[in-house]
């Protein structure tokens, strides 16, 4: 069974940023890595350092559109999943699917009753998966991942971070998706701010695993457009990132 | 007896990803070439268990390459017959992901096939094994299948030679498929996909009728039952056949009960006036009868206009959506205008007088030849006045019906253009103030916002005396 990991939070306060050097830290290991962007607003593979060409929302457009021109008795569960394997960007060490675009107007019932039992199959060739998620956590409410592992809320340093991380949590209460762990991970953090975190986590009664500092490397590599997979080992966010995942035992 | 194979043979396998770094070589796929196919032979032509392989072999292919790959398999035996081809075909599928270490994926020309390094490692250095594991596992668990044989090309010339075809057998094959109709099977699937917000929905899908988000056809339900028969499409065993022209069916009629929770005891599968079929609020059209020219209009989710009768598509879907069976409306998937049974209860497509523009040229060719130029689109009518006199001007089938009523038609001309001019607000109670003599197949406008409905579950009544007086 793969664990599943699922890092969240507000748009900018680093959370693709964050998946990313999951991911870099998790393939120098012997581990079969999912990389999965399930944020609309897709900025993971270029983070990675890799050029995605299709998402699954653009399948799901291609299973709506062909629907009557596919062969009355094809399989469309077989289709939809060699569409699948078409789109994962294989890398070394790691996969990579992009959720994409959500879906237009017309009924996506059926497309996502099969995608489910497709993914459900899919997760269990990997050992971990590592989902980069949009705050509203809509590909979970959907159930195309059953359960998650181990959800992170990545916040800055602000109070209204932190609290966004407790909406979170109430979010994942209503959630038909089991949710084992929840864990927040601050990221720009620095030396004034730093106290403040912890104890304001403390007081809202979230764990902290994490606090990732400001760092000039990620800043200018984040400039220059570069992915951060290529951030060198001595970077302070990477170091900080390593004893996050010794922390969650990866 | 799988000893003799160099690899291990389960169902446990099927969900095997052979990753790029895990794979030897891949074969067809969406890079490359290929194909699978089943024939039906004479059994002097089928030699029991031979292997033929036209190409290289395995063990001459390098580490990550990527060859064209075809699969023929030709079977016989007493009982095998063209019609069953397409089934043993796809078994293919199954039975090469039951082998450790291949993954195969999609069906016919679309095949993309990986051999993973590990079960290369192992012993599995030819073709041969795969083949012949695949021709006993399809003389196990097909025992019709008496004899087969496999012929397997990794020579791209060679598979260019055949796919031709090939795709004329996959062409042949697909319209029989499209020949089946609802007298063939014996057996329909039923949908609960829509049933969390509409509890009440009955989706019945048969050869003839796609369900009403499109998305489902009966292959579909069949492949989903078979797989899980607890799923959310299951087998509703047709029964006995009440109405032929309707399309009604005692296991129809039942389950749509059990479905319903008594809410509806009668559903006929080509009626539009007639216990219709409920609509859900997934339909990709909405039907609905236009009383002033006694036919009916469709109108399609990407319609964004108004429709002859006042109404946008997402008003009807929400006065016809939630599972309910209503009278004058009706949602249905695009392909059921496809179907020869397409309402055929109340006059098929010569009942039919309008639709918008897309939605006619998309199912154009489908349409009977006569009837073409005679529905409206909204370029032709956009009100009731305007739809009337192009049907006239047509001479739409439609006359025929308005026959007996010219006289009144006449008379009740100036109401009419009223009810036009002010139609742009709700069309609903024009509908009721409409003369009575328009509606002849109407009963009654069920729609939820006219009339009483009263349901009475497991209730017991007595009354003396009931008098109903009409309004004054």
């Amino acid at each position: 069974m793969a664990r599943i990991i699922a890092v969240t939070g507000k748009g900018g306060t680093g959370k693709t940023a964050t998946s990313a050097l999951l991911i870099r830290h998790l393939a120098k290991g012997d581990k079969v890595v999912l990389a999965v962007d399930a944020d609309p607003d897709t900025n993971l593979p270029e983070t990675l350092g890799c050029e995605v060409s299709k998402t699954i929302g653009d399948i799901k457009e291609f299973m709506h559109s062909e629907r009557d021109n596919l062969p009355p008795d094809s399989n469309k569960e077989s289709v939809l999943k060699s569409k699948l394997y078409e789109i994962i960007e294989e890398m070394p060490k790691y996969d990579l699917l992009v959720m994409g675009r959500p879906e237009g107007a017309g009924c996506y019932c059926y497309v996502n009753n099969l995608l489910r039992g497709i993914m459900d199959k899919l997760v269990d060739n990997y050992d971990i998966l590592i989902i980069d998620a949009e705050a509203g956590l809509e590909h979970f409410s959907r159930r195309i991942f059953r359960k998650v592992d181990d959800l992170i809320v990545v916040t800055d340093g602000s109070r209204r971070g932190l609290r966004t991380a407790e909406r979170i949590r109430e979010l994942v209460d209503e959630m038909e998706t089991d949710v084992s762990n929840i864990y927040v991970i601050a990221n720009k953090v620095t030396e004034t701010n730093h106290e403040i975190i912890s104890s304001t986590a403390k007081e809202l009664g979230l764990e902290l695993i994490g606090m990732i500092p400001v760092d000039e490397m990620l800043i200018s590599k984040d400039l220059a457009g570069e992915p951060l997979f290529e951030l060198p080992d001595n970077s302070a966010a990477v170091r900080e990132v390593e004893k996050i995942t010794a922390k969650l035992g990866l | 007896m799988a000893d003799e194979f160099p690899f291990e043979i389960s169902p446990m396998f099927e969900g095997e990803r052979i990753r790029k770094e895990g794979m030897h070589v891949e074969l067809a796929g969406p890079k490359s070439k290929g194909f699978e196919l089943v024939r039906a032979a004479d059994m002097n032509d089928v030699e029991d268990g031979r292997f033929t392989l036209i190409g290289p072999d395995l063990q001459d292919m390098e580490e990550g390459s990527r060859y064209p790959f075809a699969m023929i398999y030709k079977i016989a035996g007493e009982l095998v017959e063209t019609d069953l081809e397409s089934i043993v075909e796809r078994r293919n599928h199954e039975f090469q992901n039951y082998i450790q270490g291949m993954m195969h994926l999609n069906q016919r020309d679309d095949v993309w096939i990986r051999v993973g390094k590990e079960a290369v490692s192992k012993g599995l250095n030819s073709f041969e094994h795969i083949a012949k594991a695949v021709m006993m596992l399809f003389k196990n668990e097909l025992p019709f299948i008496e004899k087969v044989e496999a012929i397997y090309i990794t020579d791209m010339d060679e598979i260019e030679k055949e796919i031709e075809n090939t795709r004329e057998v996959y062409k042949a094959r697909d319209e029989r498929t499209r020949g089946l109709h609802d007298e063939d099977v014996d057996t329909f699937y039923g949908c609960t996909l829509c049933a969390s917000f509409a509890p009440t929905n009955v989706c019945v899908v048969t050869p003839d009728r796609i369900s009403l988000c499109g998305a489902i056809n009966w292959f579909d339900g069949r492949a989903a039952a078979k797989v899980d028969p607890e799923g959310p499409q299951f087998a509703i065993p047709k029964g006995e056949l009440l109405d032929a022209e309707s399309g009604e069916y005692s296991g129809v009629n039942e389950f749509a009960k059990k479905l319903s929770s008594g809410e509806y005891d009668r559903i006929k599968l080509h009626s539009f006036m007639e216990y219709p079929h409920t609509s859900c609020g997934c339909f990709e059209v909405v039907g609905f009868y236009i009383p002033e020219v006694d036919g009916i209009g469709w109108v399609d989710r990407d319609f964004a206009g108004t429709a002859p009768n006042g109404l946008q598509f997402s008003t009807m879907a929400g006065q016809t959506g939630g599972g309910k069976q209503v009278v004058g409306f009706l949602g249905v998937g695009v392909n059921y205008f496809r179907s020869p049974k397409f309402i055929q209860a109340d006059g098929g497509w010569n009942r039919v007088v309008w639709m918008p523009k897309m939605l006619k040229d998309k199912v154009f060719q489908d349409m009977p030849e006569d009837i073409r130029e005679k529905i409206a689109t909204e370029d032709d009518a956009k009100d009731i006045d305007s739809l009337r006199n192009f049907l006239k001007e047509k001479n739409h089938p439609i006359l025929e019906r308005w026959v007996e009523e010219e006289v009144e038609e006449e008379v009740e001309e100036a109401p009419a253009k009223t009810q036009a001019a002010s139609q742009a607000g709700s069309a609903t109670p024009q509908m009721m103030q409409m003369p009575a003599n328009f509606m002849p197949s109407m009963p009654m406008m069920g729609s939820g916002s006219g009339g009483v409905r009263i349901i009475l579950k497991n209730a017991k009544v007595t009354v003396d005396k009931i008098t109903i007086l009409k309004e004054e």
